[in-house]
């Protein structure tokens, strides 16, 4: 909605600026987007007179003027235009203005002559007109008034955005009863009467049905005849114009006229082209033509509704007219519709045909179906006073069920409760009284043209509103309540403050994947990782995603290419599994993390190791988060996964649980990402981690006695791995073991090919007594007997 | 034949022959050199002592106070002289040891937590803090969760500004954290008072620039208690805005109109770049910047919930966490969000 102020200021007297009056609209929810001032730039331009005009004296292109701008005193300006003469009206800007050229207008001397101002083209006041001199005014110009009020410039449109509640302000009305609450002013509405003289009754020449009751609950007419075709008059225009609709011709402009003034769509149509002297409101047929007047022809779905003569479908109502009945030079008699039509229906099939009108913007908000019968009363004024009809008695009127007024019981007390203020009983009926509202005691009648109030809530809004939300209190509630995260929400959120503390960095990546992504990945063709729930309107990837490697290594991608070469990623969030397919309930959601690492282990500086990150790097990541949820006692084997590499791929267990998958991404995988680098990934699920960790964390007292180690350097064949000789070492180690640290592996020249030398640091201690050296001798013998045995094992020197 | 005037000249000699070494001595091995000199087993001190048993019964004593003297005082000579030379030595070793010290510092692998999850963090400590539990449902919504219980009937033309992702005609991503809103009052029994915040990410149809994108953050809240006013509304998200922007944060309530709150407002909060100063990007001189929606809940949303409007009242709002981001740390692209760039995410 779109309307220039000037069309306002006909019906009230309007003493703040437009942006001022913006600012009460928008203060009072009719929101204005935009404010477009026609006239910028030319407020310091008047009319002026050339009163003399003679030669510069030291050049030969340029004129001194002595210009009358109405000032009493003639001012002088030296102008450069070949087109000027004495007597000749043009438009002055004077010193101070600023130009919607861009030029700003100050007193200077050209060629030792002063000028005060300059003489303006079209061209520099952004005016159409012919620019290769000054733009001359008509002779009978007031000298000495504002050139834009003279070119018609001293006009500002309004840009609404209303809100889809606000239908009534969808009109010129419908802004001005606003306008009259805010600025307390009268509204002055025009005297709407017809002079019916066209000597025919109405009802004798068209005959109007609804057969579709529930799309349409009023349908009016109007007949007019002698209808002489022509423009429209120039204010009309005008005023079409501000409201950005183009002109046409005097009917289809007033029946647009009238559907910005007073809110209510109209539509014409060719009284001689109607089959059977017929309209119904009807559905469509299933697979029906519509002939609409963009000259194209549509199918019907079967649930539009339809104007129909007698024999075919004359338009979409509300939102597109039909062929055969339009407006044209030939038109002698106009049937002139104003119904009401059925939001939700409209909004369909505008949405359906792609095509939001003017008429159907309005009508998805909701027309004052009481209106009908005015609209049509107006639409024959104008056309009777421009000369351009006659008009027939009386309107054709279908209206089942006609709407009873609403009425909403309140009391002060409880607008006051709601809103939290302390409004008297007076404050309150005069702005509803104001607003149109009638009050009886403790009931207020709603004016029909707001279809947007039918409870005691809504009456506090406009109570809210005209007085202004600056004026409710700023309060906080009574009572009180203990605020809390639940278990799940404060242990993603230590997850999260851990793998930042190890230096991860947290992603956030968008929920939505493909098949392509499941291909690259290498995800079985059976895995249920491959059923994912499919969107029906995608924006780009059409799938929810089921894990979060694909993200993550299309995140790694991209810092790659943008030679981001030290990555460290992690993301938690949820995954989405059906429970059927298609689909017919809720999904799964199932909360995962995952995290990747690739390029230097330490940050490249001038003394700092260059060597990148490997397997264990992700490893030590995944135990060191482990140790700080206090989630102890798992194990760790080799496994699988689709998109690691096989021999490097490590399973958390505890039991039967999977607390987390590590390893190397398989080559073919990143390759498929666009990675060329070696990059290491983890997941694990966040329910599964929240089950496994220790229910109580209790403290370990540090111990009173030293403890003794011993080390053993065994070498075995390569095969074996060193969890298992782990284990080994801890089951033979008797009662006073204490842990054992793998702090060597070795393969190379110095041993036989085959082999691997593994060195570990095995430390015992008693919680009562210091050990004896012996002791630990002892238990150092068992252990070694029992690597010796289980793995063939070789003390090493 | 020595006699005790000579004696007591060559001491004198040695005395000052001593401190002439002594303090010509250049380091600790040449000092001790210096020493041997004197006092080490042919040293010319020793020597001299020799001769003691040369001189007479009376001579003797006094020729021995003479030398003792001067061994105390060259002794003495030394020890000053060794302290001189100790510390000239720790400070030629400092000054050999001096490092580049605007090389720079070895640097870790520092981690960040995403600029979204700062931000969603500090609005929960702010709500938390004034007694809200943190609540959180489906990203997968029902048609009648995400619409219909917040008063969204089908064909509402407010759906028209939530493009929705459907799943099928009656699932779908949900469009706003407001479903959790129903969800947790249909999960309670009918007018129980609630105090929440529902954060989470949500879903629109838009295409994908600056300020738009298909997944986003929002934070939903609902109080319901009796007497809950349009004003607990206003004072509450004042001091939400005064803690998250700073004190000298002000907020303007603008009415507006959603289906779920009756009345409603958009709230918009003082430009933190400009301070309302004009000539500004961020809030185009305005000095205003819309950050939320709000309003009384809708008698209707608490009926259908269970809760009855006559005994009980709430208030309702939604923000935005990247707009709240972007303002905060003056973000200007919505995409930077959602690429995880590292250079972007190390910053925070
Ligand atoms: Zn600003």
């Amino acid at each position: 909605m779109q309307v220039s102020t000037k069309w306002l200021k006909d019906f009230i007297d309007i003493d703040c600026t437009a942006d001022e009056l913006a600012e009460k609209f928008t203060m009072a929810g009719i929101a204005v987007e935009n404010i477009v001032h026609a006239g910028a730039g030319l407020e310091k331009v008047v009319t002026g007179k050339v009163a003399e005009i003679v030669k510069h004296a030291d050049s030969d292109h340029m004129f001194v003027c002595q210009m009358d701008v109405g000032a009493g005193e003639l001012i002088q300006i030296v102008t450069g235009a070949q087109n000027v003469k004495a007597g000749d009206i043009v438009p002055v800007a004077m010193v101070g203005a600023n130009l919607p050229c861009g030029k700003k207008i100050v007193k200077s001397k050209l060629r030792g002559v002063v000028s005060n101002g300059m003489l303006c083209s079209a061209d520099e006041l952004k005016i159409e007109g012919d620019s290769s001199g000054i733009y001359i005014l008509p002779a009978d110009t007031l000298v000495g008034v504002p050139a834009a009020e003279v070119l018609g410039l001293d006009d500002d449109i309004l840009e609404f955005e209303l809100t889809a509640n606000r239908g009534d302000c969808f009109s010129v009305f419908g802004l001005i009863r606003e306008a009259a609450v805010l600025l307390k002013k009268p509204a002055h509405f025009p005297e709407i009467k017809v002079n019916e003289d066209a000597g025919k009754n109405a009802a004798d020449m068209i005959k109007i049905k609804i057969d579709a009751p529930d799309l349409c609950s009023r349908f009016s007419a109007r007949v007019l005849t002698d209808v002489k075709l022509g423009p429209s008059p120039e204010w009309l225009q005008k005023r079409l114009e501000g409201a950005g609709i183009r002109a046409i011709n005097n009917v289809v402009d007033v029946t647009n006229f009238v559907m910005v003034e007073l809110g209510q769509p109209m539509h014409a149509y060719d009284y001689d082209e109607i089959v059977g002297k017929v309209l119904n409101a009807r559905r469509s047929v299933a697979g029906e033509q519509l002939h609409t007047l963009d000259d194209s022809n549509r199918l019907a779905k079967g649930d539009e509704l339809v104007i129909a003569d007698a024999e075919k479908a004359a338009g979409l109502a509300g939102v597109m007219g039909g062929f055969e009945t339009e407006i044209t030079e030939k038109t002698k008699t106009v049937v002139l519709e104003a119904a009401a039509f059925n939001a939700a229906s409209i909004r369909r099939t505008s949405r359906a045909v792609g095509l939001h009108s003017e008429a159907s913007g309005r009508f998805e908000r909701g027309v004052n179906e009481k209106a009908t019968v005015i609209a049509l009363d107006r639409a024959a004024q104008l056309l009777q006073e421009m000369g351009a009809c006659k008009v027939c008695k009386g309107i054709v009127d279908i209206y089942p069920n006609p709407k009873p007024a609403v009425k909403v019981q309140f009391t002060t007390k409880q607008i006051n409760d709601r809103l939290g203020t302390n409004y008297s009983d007076k404050e309150i009926v005069d702005v509803l009284t104001a607003l149109g509202f009638k009050i009886s005691g403790n009931v207020a009648t709603v004016p029909d043209w707001r279809n947007d109030v039918t409870l005691m809530e809504d009456l506090s809004e406009e109570i809210a509103r005209i007085y202004g939300y600056d004026k409710i209190p700023a309060t906080l509630p009574k009572g009180s309540q203990q605020g809390r995260q639940s278990k799940t929400q404060n242990f993603t959120d230590k997850i999260k403050n851990i793998l930042a503390a190890l230096g991860m960095n947290e992603e956030i990546s968008f929920a939505f994947t493909s098949v392509e992504t499941f291909d690259k990945l290498q995800i079985p063709a059976d895995s249920e990782l491959r059923r994912a729930v499919p969107i029906m309107n995608p924006y780009e990837n059409p799938l929810l995603r089921t894990n979060l490697i694909g993200s993550i290594l299309e995140n790694a991608a991209r810092n790659l290419s943008r030679k981001n070469e030290d990555v460290r990623l992690f993301e938690i969030a949820p995954v989405f599994f059906p429970k059927s397919l298609p689909i017919t309930e809720q999904p799964r959601e199932v909360l995962k993390l995952a995290g990747l690492i690739m390029g230097r282990r330490e940050p490249k500086g001038w003394s700092q190791n260059s060597a990148e990150v490997d397997f264990y790097d992700a490893k030590g990541i995944v135990e060191e988060l482990f140790a700080q949820l206090s989630i102890l006692n798992y194990t760790v084997e080799a496994g699988a996964h689709y998109a690691l590499h096989p021999g490097k791929t490590a399973i958390f267990k505890k039991g039967r649980e999977i607390l987390a998958t590590v390893g190397e991404v398989h080559p073919a995988v990143a390759e498929a990402f666009g990675i060329g680098k070696k990059i290491y990934i983890f997941e694990a699920d966040i329910a599964t981690l929240i089950k496994c960790t220790a229910k109580k964390f209790v403290f370990e007292s540090l111990p009173k006695y030293p403890a003794i180690t011993r080390d053993l350097a065994i070498l075995v064949n390569r095969e074996v791995v060193a969890g298992e000789v782990e284990k080994v070492i801890a089951k033979a180690a008797g009662e006073f073991f204490k842990g054992v640290t793998l702090f060597d592996v070795y393969t190379g020249d110095r041993i036989s090919a085959d082999k691997k030398s593994l060195a570990f640091t095995i430390k015992f201690q008693s919680g009562e007594r210091t050990l004896k050296d012996e002791e630990a001798d002892a238990a150092f013998k068992d252990i070694l007997l029992s690597v010796e045995k289980t793995f063939a094992a070789e003390l090493r020197a | 034949m020595i006699n005790y005037f000579a004696m007591e000249r060559q001491i004198q000699q040695l005395r000052e022959s001593a401190a002439t070494m002594i303090s010509a001595a250049s380091d600790l091995k040449e000092l001790d050199n210096v020493r041997v000199k004197i006092f080490g087993k042919k040293g010319e001190l020793t020597g001299l002592l020799r001769g003691i048993s040369q001189l007479s019964a009376e001579e003797r004593p006094k020729i021995g106070k003479i030398v003792n003297e001067a061994r105390a005082q060259i002794e003495q000579l030394i020890a000053d002289k060794n302290a001189e030379l100790k510390a000239q030595d720790l400070q030629n070793k400092l000054a050999s040891e001096k490092i580049d010290v605007t090389l720079p510092g070895r640097k870790i692998h520092c981690g960040h937590l995403h600029p979204l999850t700062l931000t969603l963090n500090r609005v929960k400590e702010i709500f938390i803090q004034m007694g809200y539990t943190v609540e959180e449902g489906p990203e997968v919504e029902t048609d009648y969760f995400n619409f219909e219980a917040l008063n969204l009937p089908k064909d509402h033309p407010a759906r028209d500004t939530q493009d929705s992702f459907y799943i099928t005609n009656e699932i779908l991503l949900r469009t706003q954290t407001s479903p959790v809103q129903a969800r947790t009052m249909q999960k309670n029994p009918p007018n129980t008072p609630i105090r929440m915040i529902a954060p989470g990410r949500v879903y629109r149809r838009d295409d994908y620039d600056a300020s738009h994108a298909p997944m986003f953050t929002q934070v939903e809240g609902l109080v319901i208690d009796k007497g809950i006013t349009f004003a607990d509304l206003k004072g509450t998200l004042d001091f939400f805005c005064k803690q998250f922007f700073g004190e000298s944060a002000q907020i303007r309530l603008r009415p507006s109109f959603f289906p779920f709150t009756e009345p409603s407002t958009e709230i918009d909060v003082s430009c933190p770049i400009c301070h309302g100063k004009g000539d500004c990007k961020v809030c185009h001189g305005s000095g205003w910047l819309e950050i939320l929606g709000a309003g009384e809940v809708h008698p209707d949303v608490l009926k259908m919930s269970g809760y009855d409007s006559n005994v009980v009242s709430g208030f309702a709002f939604g923000v935005g966490v990247e707009r709240l981001a972007m303002l905060k740390y003056g973000i200007d692209d919505l995409r930077m969000f959602f690429e995880n760039d590292i250079r972007f995410l190390n910053q925070f």
